[in-house]
């Protein structure tokens, strides 16, 4: 009887441990939605979504910001979605076994480079190159998105290995066998069938770089205007957050919550598209 | 073979002259075109076979370049520093040449410590429900969801919340427990996916023999399945130390970004060395060597970043070696 109850325990217990993920969630949903709602209510919609920002004025628009999340995110996936793709090419079907276990490794540690220090980084170093190359202050999309694309890397490189992995090896040694070179085979076969995978791939890399704040902060400039070139200063939404939050109270602090619900709001919709993309391939398979 | 003989052939609109003996029927010159055309595509496909090579080694070569223009250039501007004791050892200056940044290295393995102490419970408990306990359903549908959405949060959205939940609301202020809670929950997906992925890399018949043997299902868990996922556990913990050692954004609002002391209490704040690289550069102008201060510091950081990842795999060897348990990775 005791050792039944103790099961019983056991088992709920384990249980209240896997649901700590999803009432993170909703605790996390809950509280920034709390800490938005002022802005919602004494700005407005119309406010919010403008392009003004002076708190000082009480316009609290993150037009500015949405497009300079939106600008680096796409300059870091041009820049590091073809590298991570090709580094996951390389991997499956051109590494020999040495070089594969090497370069894996190589891959997880650029992982593992804290943002601050690839921040620091960039801005101790690449910018100042920028600098000298374009006579501009060195800061900006262009700066952001190499950073970036160096930031998607490893995950869009590891979630595109798995997905090349994961077509049938006789796919490949048929188109081989035929005469086939390489290159076709990769072309016409590995790629075609491995396609929901590398999409997934890159819509993940494209959550990390939308999130990413540190390695951006240190940057992008920073500067409460549209981008007018690649090498204008500018802010993202999780700039603009990281470095108002502190000084800012009332209706401003509240409007940067509401920056991070539209953070939060675009990260689950990217969820929500994986989901769409690997329930499309699992029923076509 | 009467050499000069020429004859016109023509037939199905194809018109061809022959020169009997000399020059080759058409069905020869037809073969010859098909082969040359055949040919000329071989070794454009050969080519473009060659370059699709070429691409991809140097692609591979652009990403080791990447990895190793980092680690070079930040080793090479602060590991200097960073190995100096009156550094590493030093007590940091707000205005003056010369501090050092123990305090934080303090508040960073605090900080490490803390959030490890909380998520890997948390983490296992949930991969053991996941593996062990829940019948693939409704449920494990939900907490899959919630791990992935969670694993999608911003880590700055992840700051935030915590300052609203635990530093205001729940009135821990600024302190190593509120960035400790708030980083549980950051590592909480990573650490349960790697502690599942360990407890199914263990053999279905070990469990079956422990509960053949009449054991329940718990006395199971504690004494077979877990042990055996022991190794793959532990990586993914000392995994999660790098990542929460190297957190920043999820950090500045919960634990702060300067001490002066080292940090005593959880209740305290802190200023793990990643929060602390980022004031600097904001406040840089208070101190004349704070360039000297941030490279040193993101070169430590760098470096026992890369430490703790080769540690891990290192760990994992020797774990699995004693344990005698096979890790399906590699």
């Amino acid at each position: 009887m005791q050792g039944i109850d103790r099961e019983w325990i056991v088992r709920k217990t384990l249980f209240v441990m896997a649901m700590m993920a999803v009432l993170g969630v909703l605790l996390i949903v809950f509280f920034v939605a709390r800490e938005a709602m002022p802005a919602f209510t004494q700005a407005g919609p119309a406010n919010l979504f403008s392009s003004a920002w002076d708190p000082a004025g009480g316009r609290y628009g993150m037009l500015i910001f949405i497009t300079g999340t939106l600008t680096t995110t796409v300059g870091g996936l041009l820049l590091g979605a073809p590298l991570a793709i090709g580094s996951a090419l390389f991997l499956t079907q051109m590494a020999p076994r040495r070089v594969r276990s090497f370069f894996t490794r190589v891959v997880e540690l650029l992982a593992g480079v804290p943002s601050i220090v690839l921040g620091w980084l960039g801005f101790t170093v690449m910018v100042p190159w920028i600098r000298e190359a374009t006579g501009s202050p060195g800061t900006g999309i262009l700066a952001a998105s190499i950073i970036l694309a160096i930031m998607v890397l490893p995950t869009i490189t590891a979630i595109s290995k798995d997905a090349l992995e994961a077509v049938p090896r006789s796919y490949l040694d048929a188109s081989l066998a035929m005469g086939a070179t390489r290159w076709q085979t990769v072309r016409r076969v590995l790629i075609p069938s491995a396609k929901p995978g590398l999409l997934v791939a890159v819509i993940l890399g494209m959550g990390r770089a939308i999130g990413e704040t540190m390695a951006v902060a240190l940057v992008i400039g920073p500067a409460t205007a549209y981008p007018t070139s690649l090498t204008s200063p500018t802010h993202t939404l999780t700039t603009k957050i990281l470095m108002e939050m502190g000084e800012s109270t009332g209706v401003q602090r509240s409007a940067l919550f509401a920056m991070g619900l539209v953070l939060l709001l675009l990260s689950m919709a990217l969820i929500v598209l994986v989901r769409a993309v690997t329930r499309e391939r699992r029923e076509a398979a | 073979m009467s050499g000069l003989e020429v004859k016109t052939v023509e037939e199905e609109g194809l018109r061809v002259e022959v020169a009997a003996g000399l020059c080759e029927s058409r069905d020869e010159r037809l073969e010859r075109v098909i082969r040359q055309h055949i040919e000329r595509h071989k070794r454009r496909a050969a080519a473009a076979d060659r370059a699709f090579t070429a691409a991809t080694w140097a692609v591979a070569a652009v990403a080791l370049g990447i990895l190793a223009f980092i680690v070079i250039t930040i080793f090479a501007r602060g590991l200097g520093t960073a190995l100096n004791p009156g550094f590493l050892f030093g007590k940091p200056q707000a205005i003056k040449e010369g501090g050092g940044i123990w305090p934080m290295v303090v508040s960073s393995f605090y900080l490490a410590a803390l959030t490890v102490a909380m998520v890997v419970p948390v983490g296992v408990g949930a991969a053991v429900y996941m593996s062990e306990f829940a019948r693939e359903g409704r449920v494990t549908r939900l907490v899959r969801l919630g791990a992935d959405v969670l694993s999608s949060v911003p880590s700055v959205v992840f700051g935030i919340f915590g300052m609203v939940l635990f530093v205001v609301y729940l009135g821990l202020g600024y302190s190593l427990l509120a960035g400790a809670l708030t980083l549980t929950l950051l590592n909480l997906p990573t650490v349960m996916r790697t502690s599942e992925e360990a407890l199914r890399a263990v053999p279905v018949s070990y469990r079956e023999a422990s509960l053949a043997l009449g054991a329940s299902r718990w006395e199971t868990v504690k004494r077979v399945v877990l042990p055996s996922a022991a190794p793959g556990i532990t990586t993914g913990a000392v995994l999660a130390v790098g990542r929460i050692v190297g957190e920043s954004a999820a950090v500045i609002y919960t634990v702060g970004i300067f001490v002066r002391k080292i940090p005593v209490s959880p209740l305290q704040p802190a200023a793990p060395m990643a929060a602390h690289i980022w004031h600097t550069y904001t406040e840089g102008a208070l101190v004349s060597d704070w360039m000297r201060i941030a490279n040193g510091e993101a070169a430590f950081l760098l470096l026992l970043v890369l430490a703790l990842n080769l540690g891990a795999r290192l760990l994992t060897r020797a774990l699995a070696k004693k344990t005698g348990t096979v890790k399906g990775n590699e």
